[in-house]
């Protein structure tokens, strides 16, 4: 065993608690969501879940300072898979991010996160001056610009939204002035703008209208962002009860217990359900900014963040999605959502917080 | 600093970490205020619509109401028939079935795509009809198929059923699916879509006391359209059955006698104004528009140039031709202008305002007084008596006679007609009146237009000597069935001052009986012991030009035929009216078909 006991006994037992219990829930509203489904998601999500955690502890097993200055290898290996998953995916509800490996299936584009926050970690670690540099500013920029191109051509705007999150994470811990900020955002509305005209897909920019103009498409992708608002609003504050969601049981919600299984419990259990689980995810995410302080050195302090911030990012995403405030992108919520690889990536960036902060010696 | 060499100092990234975290919760905690004011707030607004979504109102299509000829023979029935509903929930996914659905109801697919097209606007729980006028035995294929379709709904409506087929066709009218429009304009009536309601005819005049009220069946449904368990149901109720002033013998007579001619037949008893028959030739049968989908029936008669969907009776607008006659009679000895033995020579020929006028008789009549002048429609006489008038006292005693106004029967879209006058040309012509259009005017000729029904009601008012009618087409309808009669006729009949003298009526009618009964120009309208009184009328519908090229080339003119009259002379009980398009003369044409109706009146009468 690579790992001694006296690590073991290091590790963050109660972030991991908290991980756990949001996933196990997560398990009881895939239920009341997929029951009469004819596949058994549950199970499905019970084998992932234990899956997920042997990937937590033995992402826990490597000490992440081996693992950051060895990503640049991940890094070619994640990008060539993307890169082939362009060419051999499967197509799966319009995305070619699935990649058929025998019998289970991947995506490169849920592995490549966790990647991108060691290969970030890696190059931020090296800048030591207080704020971003323009010529500090380009390298990460083409480091992190060639997987997020080959994800927004799978096309998967969620997942390159969430590229984007940890990205901006990691510039904001770099240190950016107001004039860099100004210069982000100017180009960001020029690649706004020109992404509108001739970028995004037609599917694409109707899920940006509909966002405002729900009504206008009551079949479309407006039907999904009205049939999740009326399932959160009809919960009122205590909700109609376990499994007794009109909205969710007559299946008037699509993608019920993946992407919006928030609204499973905003409808079932109502505010109340919404509050407490608002506030699990905010004591986790708590719990997982914080260990900041604990990182050993620069390269551990970006890890915790960035990992924090691909969770946080994602978490918010969701519930602003759910509810009509962000264009559906396909963002699952990270722990809640039925499915694999996001799962398994997201226990995996938990378990670099955990291996980071279980290392905070240094002479370990 | 050697704690540098082990630790370096990571405090100014670790604070902007924390800070990170801090906006994160504050903007977490303005998420969970939205999350409040979406189910806490906005609570009843989401609940409505989440049990909006979860309960659907199947409709009981309720049966219309009967339409029953006066002595209740059923004219207008219900049967039993079945319609497909498509529900398109998920509607994306329900394309690539098109072929497959369209195969099994055997519609085309252009169709079945412009149905769902006309109806996208309708919110996706209410299912669209798709077929429709379906028998049992039709059904049975689709019900054994049900599970590989469950997007399609198998419902029974009321049909409407016309047994007589053709009979009475333009009274009772037909039926349409309603639009979208009147539906949405008429909330109160609470319309379906799919519904059918009354298109023309008596179907669309009483489509209110006819349609019923739709039942309902509230059902859970989940979101595929599937009904998971009702919550309660109300009935249908059926709209009132209507009993019409129609005699079903003497409107199929009137048909018959009409068969393969383009004409009018009105028969109506001018005590009461009861429509006793009206029939419009060419005709159509209601029964091939109850289906909502038959544009090729649709297109198909409304491209036919025989306009076999008109109702002559109130729409067709024809000159009156010698009719007319009998108004220039009552109005020219009224005023004063002629007595009954104002005599007038015919010789044939007279010249008028410096253009020859000829009589339809060219040998001439002789010397004519009043009545013998309408026994044998003398030109001359009327020429004569038209040009001492002059225009207004002539459109005076049309418009006492109900020329130039409607009738007010009981059916939608009746014509108005015209009675021209020299302010009208000017209005619409921006010409004046020259003095030999009121000689063309004296014979019905000019301008005049006017329907067969308002002839019949002149008739009328004539043979009540001066009492008006109100021509109507229903009897009564089932809610006033135990009330007595609610449309007292000969209250309506009785107001009003008589526009003539007595003497004069009795004038006139002497001429139309001796028409009639006294070798006149209406002698084939005789009925024996009838005395019928009547008048004919043939009317030039071409050009003076035209007809003498016509006759040139040696080919027949043909001219509308008229014949109005009423039996018996006193105390008269049916007025009959015939015109038959391009049948010729109107004593050889019309005036038969007219007798021959009397006298099934007076067979009847006599059971």
């Amino acid at each position: 065993m690579m790992i001694d006991r006296r690590l073991f006994r290091e590790i963050d037992w109660t972030l991991a608690g908290l991980v756990l219990l949001i996933s196990l829930l997560g398990v009881v509203f895939i239920y009341s969501s997929s029951h009469l489904l004819p596949s058994n998601y549950t199970l499905k999500q019970l084998f992932w879940i234990g899956i997920s955690l042997v990937g937590l502890f033995l992402m826990t097993a490597v000490d992440y300072e081996f693992l950051v200055s060895y990503s640049i290898y991940l890094y070619i290996l994640i990008n060539a898979f993307l890169a082939g998953s362009l060419v051999f995916g499967r197509i799966v509800a319009g995305h070619k991010s699935w990649l058929s490996l025998g019998l289970m299936q991947f995506q490169p584009s849920e592995a490549a996160k966790v990647v991108m926050i060691l290969v970030f970690a890696r190059l931020f670690a090296g800048y030591k001056s207080p704020y971003l540099t323009s010529r500090s500013i380009a390298v990460p920029l083409v480091v992190g610009g060639i997987p997020l191109v080959l994800v927004i051509l799978q096309p998967d705007l969620g997942t390159a939204l969430t590229f984007v999150g940890v990205l901006g994470g990691g510039f904001i811990l770099v240190g950016l002035r107001l004039r860099t900020i100004l210069v982000f955002l100017a180009l960001a509305l020029v690649l706004g703008v020109g992404g509108w005209k001739f970028g995004l897909k037609d599917y694409q920019k109707k899920r940006l209208t509909t966002l405002v103009y729900p009504h206008q498409d009551p079949h479309g992708s407006g039907y999904q962002i009205m049939q999740s608002r009326i399932a959160i609003g009809s919960g009122g504050l205590t909700g109609k009860g376990f499994m007794k969601g009109s909205q969710s049981q007559l299946r008037f919600l699509p993608a019920r217990h993946t992407d919006f299984i928030f609204s499973v419990i905003g409808e079932e259990f109502g505010f109340l359900g919404v509050f407490v689980l608002i506030l699990l995810y905010l004591l986790m995410l708590a719990r997982m900014f914080l260990s900041v302080g604990k990182a050993r050195d620069r390269a551990g302090v970006y890890v915790v963040f960035m990992a924090s911030m691909l969770i946080a990012f994602q978490f918010l995403i969701n519930i602003l999605m759910i509810i009509g405030l962000f264009p559906v992108t396909g963002v699952p919520l990270p722990f809640l959502s039925y499915g694999g690889s996001s799962l398994l990536s997201n226990f995996v960036a938990c378990g670099l917080i955990l291996n980071v902060k279980m290392r905070r010696f240094a002479n370990v | 600093m050697p704690a540098d060499k082990i630790y370096e100092d990571l405090s100014i990234v670790v604070r902007r970490a924390t800070a990170v975290f801090h906006v994160l919760a504050v903007i977490v905690f303005l998420i969970l205020a939205y999350y409040w004011k979406v189910q806490i707030l906005d609570f009843k607004k989401f609940w409505t619509l989440a049990e909006a979504n979860r309960t659907r109102t199947l409709i009981l299509t309720a049966p219309r109401g009967l339409i029953l000829d006066r002595n209740g023979v059923i004219l207008a029935d219900n049967k039993a028939s079945f319609k497909v509903s498509l529900v398109r929930e998920h509607l994306k996914s329900l394309r690539p079935k098109f072929p497959a659905i369209s195969g099994v109801l055997g519609i085309s697919e252009e169709e079945l795509r412009d149905r769902i097209e006309r109806y996208k606007s309708l919110p996706p729980y209410e299912p669209v009809i798709i077929k429709d006028g379906l028998e049992p035995e039709d059904i049975a294929p689709i019900e054994a198929r049900r599970h590989e379709y469950p997007e399609l709904e198998v419902a029974a409506e009321p049909k409407r059923s016309y047994p007589f087929k053709t009979l009475a066709a333009h009274v009772l009218g037909y039926l349409q699916e309603r639009t979208q429009e009147e539906i949405r304009d008429n909330p109160a009536r609470n319309l379906n879509v799919g519904d059918m309601g009354g298109g023309a005819g008596i179907e669309r005049q009483y489509d209110e006391e006819l349609t019923g009220r739709d039942g309902s069946v509230l059902e859970i449904v989940d979101s595929l359209g599937r009904g998971q368990e009702q919550i309660s149901e109300q009935e249908a109720t059926q709209g009132k059955d209507i009993r019409l002033t129609i005699d079903a013998r003497l409107q199929k007579k009137a048909e018959d006698l009409l068969d393969g001619k383009e004409g009018v037949i009105v028969a109506f008893d001018p005590s009461t104004g009861e429509i006793l028959a009206l029939a419009s030739d060419p005709t159509f049968d209601p029964n091939r528009f109850i289906s909502r989908f038959s544009p090729e029936e649709w297109v198909h008669f409304i491209n036919d140039p025989s306009s076999p969907l008109e109702n002559r009776a109130v729409r067709g607008l024809y000159a009156p031709g010698s009719i007319f006659k009998l108004i220039m009679a009552l109005g020219g000895l009224d005023a004063g202008y002629v007595t009954e033995q104002t005599t007038v020579f015919c010789s044939g020929a007279i010249m008028i305002y410096g253009t020859p006028r000829s009589c339809w008789f060219p040998a001439g009549h002789g010397s004519m007084n009043l009545p013998n002048a309408i026994k044998n429609s003398c030109n001359i006489y009327f020429y004569t008596l038209g040009r001492q008038m002059g225009i207004e006292p002539i459109d005076a005693a049309a418009a006492k006679l109900g020329l130039g106004e409607l009738t007010g029967i009981d059916l939608p879209g009746e014509k108005e007609g015209l009675i021209p006058s020299p302010e009208w040309k000017q209005k619409t012509m921006k010409e004046s009146w020259f003095p030999g259009e009121t000689i063309s005017v004296s014979i019905g000729q000019g301008q005049l237009q006017v329907t067969p029904l308002q002839i019949a009601l002149m008739t009328a008012i004539i043979a009540n000597r001066g009492v008006h009618p109100e021509p109507h087409l229903l009897l009564q309808t089932s809610a006033q069935a135990g009330r007595g009669r609610p449309d007292s006729s000969e209250a309506h009949a009785a107001e009003g001052v008589p526009p003539f003298k007595t003497s004069t009526f009795e004038a006139v009618i002497e001429g139309m009986w001796r028409s009639v009964n006294d070798h006149g120009t209406g002698q084939e309208a005789r009925v024996e012991g009838m005395d019928v009184c009547g008048k004919t009328g043939s009317t030039q519908i071409v050009s003076k030009e035209r007809a003498e090229m016509l006759a040139k080339a040696g080919k027949p003119i043909k001219t509308h035929s008229w014949f109005s009259g009423f039996a018996p002379r006193n105390s008269p009980r049916l007025v009959v009216t015939v015109l038959v398009e391009y049948g010729g003369g109107g004593g050889a044409v019309a005036a038969p078909l007219a007798g021959e109706l009397f006298s099934l009146y007076r067979s009847l009468q006599g059971k």
